[in-house]
């Protein structure tokens, strides 16, 4: 195997960097222990959402285009193999080869497959979450084809053999110092060429055109597909998208099936939205639409073709968990362009990190993604990481109501009995109890006294059992000596006698 | 047997019937571009603030001669000696290539050819040249953007490879914002291979937050207004 074969193997000897074989109370108590992890995090996902907060301030009908946002997303799902249909159907007639990915393992095949019949050796490659989802890179390697990751971010994640711990911001994790670190010591940069962020990033520009100048094929996500006139819509800030899109032969872009839109003009509306939602740009730098491969002069216009572009662009479709998303009751979670929103503004993620969620996403998208794409089994704490408190679904620029697709899943959880023993137990007895108001009431009473009595000062420092969990890091309220119905009784007396 | 197209349709057809999916009832069209948003007091100003506050700059010429003066400043500023562009016709400023060349700036032979190797070393070639020149089919008030359309004579890598960008711009192009032109102009897509809006320099914030120019592409974006 070599140095970087499998990035799953190497992310796990990163021992710092990766834990998620852990469990995942021992992931977020990791993330938690760690304080320049969450220092970063709180920086750099506070500027984020202010960045966010501000262009939405800034920007006319804002409201309206997320209500319109929404719609056309909702409709493209609803109509969802009309859709592929017309969009598959405008890509192959501007030139496009398609193919239909079931699975992660069949989408990084058929893209190993596309660089063998073209003789590829070396691939570049634009940030594609996609990817990370099939495991593209390992795929690509074991056959023997060097990829090279050339977002910023991702460079220096494939470098330390690491995962992206946010959608946008892929090493929100580490500093200046790690970056500095790794140049120095994967690629021999000199102490000039990491002295400054600014030093680092043209040393990376340098690097990096090598590989673009190189490469046999570049592989892309895609932001949104548009249905009428088969184009695809890439964005990035930094313009390797445009590079990786451009300057290779041939070009393969991963599409999740949902990621469509009706016409460009719907394109446009989302457009308004996503880049502010992400980073709080009006736009992102370069906004790409890409329709059909380089076009080649007829005879006609003598020879006048266009200038540069890719020969091949292979787009493959991929289902991977997807359709069963889509029949199920989380579908409306398929209408998210990633935006990356919603971690910005979730207390969890903010204190935890993309890590500590285990999965290719991570913050609220990612707690129903992950469990929607590959059931609960693997992924049943994901849902029960939040508090709830609505802020994603708020800030979220189609407005996926994420709590309620938080709690279908965390009722799913316990209709699966994935819960532990002793909650179920629990729940059973609580709900005996509960349903008798005369049991209830004596219950309650006796609860009171008992709390009284343990917790003078109101405030339960440890509990027994399995519900010491509760105060390993916070103290639980006592229960109050007097139930409710024993303070109302009285209480409602004298109202009737005042009246 | 089925193929892998009818059965991810198949499961996609399945699933909908199913599928548990709020707002999804409503009409077409969603969204008209409301007519107060469409014109501000000055488009021209805005754009050049909007670009100005990306690190873009603003030029403002009225002729051939102010134009290639304003090429020629930057060049040399610059240190550089030839150029990428688009053909003078796509530009639409008739004398440009002479007279730039007259002045010492001289316009690198740009098509790529079809085969691996002339493609690579092509590349190779390009990826020196210190500037890249352009039109523009479009600029956008409300984000200091400009959209370029790929076509003959229109390549992508002028406006990529090099990291000083200039394009050359028409006043009366400005649109309000990228759904005013995609309803006024609906054409523009698809009409090349690659239609692309640009809003400034080249740029990422990956390390820290902190806010860095021309990681990829140029790090230097000038429009030039002109009449
Ligand atoms: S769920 Fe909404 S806010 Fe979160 S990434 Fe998706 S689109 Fe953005």
């Amino acid at each position: 195997m070599s140095e970087s074969t499998s990035r799953g193997a190497a992310a796990k000897a990163h021992a710092e960097a990766d834990v998620a074989g852990a469990a995942f109370h021992t992931r977020i108590d990791t993330a938690l222990g760690d304080g320049k992890l969450r220092q970063a995090l709180s920086m750099t996902t506070g500027r984020l959402a202010t960045g966010r907060a501000t262009a939405f301030a800034a920007l006319p009908y804002a409201e309206a285009l997320r209500v319109a946002a929404q719609r056309i997303r909702a409709h493209t799902i609803a109509h969802l193999d009309r859709y592929l249909v017309e969009f598959t159907t405008n890509a192959e007639r501007a030139g496009c080869r398609i193919h239909w990915a079931e699975t992660a393992a069949d989408a990084a095949r058929m893209v190993v497959e596309i660089a063998r019949a073209s003789g590829v050796s070396l691939a570049v490659k634009s940030k594609s979450m996609l990817s990370e989802e099939i495991e593209l890179n390992s795929a690509l390697e074991s056959a023997g084809i060097r990829v090279v990751e050339t977002d910023l971010g991702e460079f220096v994640v494939q470098l330390a053999g690491d995962r992206p711990s946010h959608i946008i911001a892929p090493i929100v994790h580490r500093r200046r110092e790690d970056v500095a670190a790794l140049f120095r010591e994967k690629l021999g940069a000199t102490d000039e060429e990491v002295a400054t962020i600014p030093a680092m990033t043209a040393f990376a520009r340098k690097t990096l055109r090598d590989q673009f100048v190189g490469a046999g094929m570049g592989v892309s996500g895609v932001n949104l597909a548009v249905a009428d006139t088969g184009s695809l819509c890439l964005v990035t800030n930094e313009g390797n998208g445009r590079l990786t899109t451009t300057l290779p032969r041939v070009h393969v872009a991963l599409l999740g099936l949902e990621r469509l839109v009706p016409t460009s003009a719907d394109l446009s509306v989302v457009l308004q939205l996503l880049a502010r939602s992400a980073t709080g740009q009006a736009m992102p730098v370069y906004t790409n639409v890409l329709t059909g491969p380089r076009r080649r002069g007829s005879a006609a216009d003598a020879g006048g073709g266009e200038p540069d572009g890719p020969d091949q662009l292979h787009i493959v479709i991929v289902d991977n968990g997807r359709t069963r998303l889509l029949g199920s009751e989380l579908a409306e979670i398929l209408y998210c362009v990633r935006c990356g929103a919603c971690l910005n503004v979730c207390p969890v993620y903010r204190q935890i990190g993309g890590h500590a969620y285990g999965g290719v996403y991570p913050g609220p998208v990612g707690s129903v993604v992950m469990p929607g794409l590959e059931g609960l089994g693997a992924w049943s704490e994901l849902p029960q990481a939040s508090s709830l408190c609505g802020a994603c679904r708020d800030v979220c620029p189609v407005r996926i109501d994420l709590p309620r697709l938080l709690l279908k899943l965390r009722a799913q959880a316990v209709r699966q009995s994935l819960g532990p023993a002793w909650l179920r137990l629990g729940m059973r007895i609580f709900a005996a109890v509960a349903t008798r108001p005369a049991v209830y009431r004596h219950v309650g009473n006796l609860v009171g006294r008992i709390g009284a009595a343990v917790a003078p000062d109101g405030w339960l420092t440890r509990l027994p059992g399995p519900l010491a969990a509760w105060t390993q890091s916070r103290d639980f309220p006592a229960p109050a000596a007097k139930s409710f119905t024993q303070s109302w009784r009285p209480k409602r007396g004298a109202e009737r006698t005042r009246r | 047997m089925t193929n892998s197209r009818d059965r991810v349709l198949g499961a996609v057809r399945d699933a909908l019937l199913r599928a548990e999916l709020p707002h999804s009832s409503a009409d077409r069209p969603f969204y008209a571009v409301p007519p107060e948003a469409t014109g501000a007091e000055d488009p021209i100003e805005q754009f050049a603030q909007a670009l100005v506050a990306l690190a873009g700059e603003v030029h403002h010429a009225h002729s051939l001669a102010t134009i290639s003066d304003t090429i020629i400043g930057i060049a040399r500023a610059s240190g550089a000696s030839s150029y990428l562009s688009w053909n003078e016709d796509a530009i639409e400023c008739a004398g440009l290539v002479d007279t730039l060349t007259s002045r010492g700036l001289h316009r690198m032979a740009y098509d790529l050819p079809f085969d691996q190797h002339g493609r690579d070393e092509r590349i190779r070639v390009l990826a020196q040249v210190g500037i890249g020149v352009t039109g523009a089919d479009a600029a956008l008030a409300d984000s200091g953007a400009i959209v370029l359309a790929s076509g003959p004579g229109r390549g992508r890598l002028a406006s990529l490879l090099p990291p000083v960008h200039i394009a050359v711009v028409k006043r009366d192009r400005i649109f309000p914002s990228l759904p005013a032109l995609l309803v006024a102009r609906p054409d523009l897509v698809g009409a090349g291979s690659n239609l692309v809006a640009i809003a400034g320099p080249s740029r990422t914030a990956d390390i820290e937050m902190t806010l860095t120019h021309g990681v990829h592409g140029p790090k230097h974006v000038h429009v030039i207004l002109i009449p």
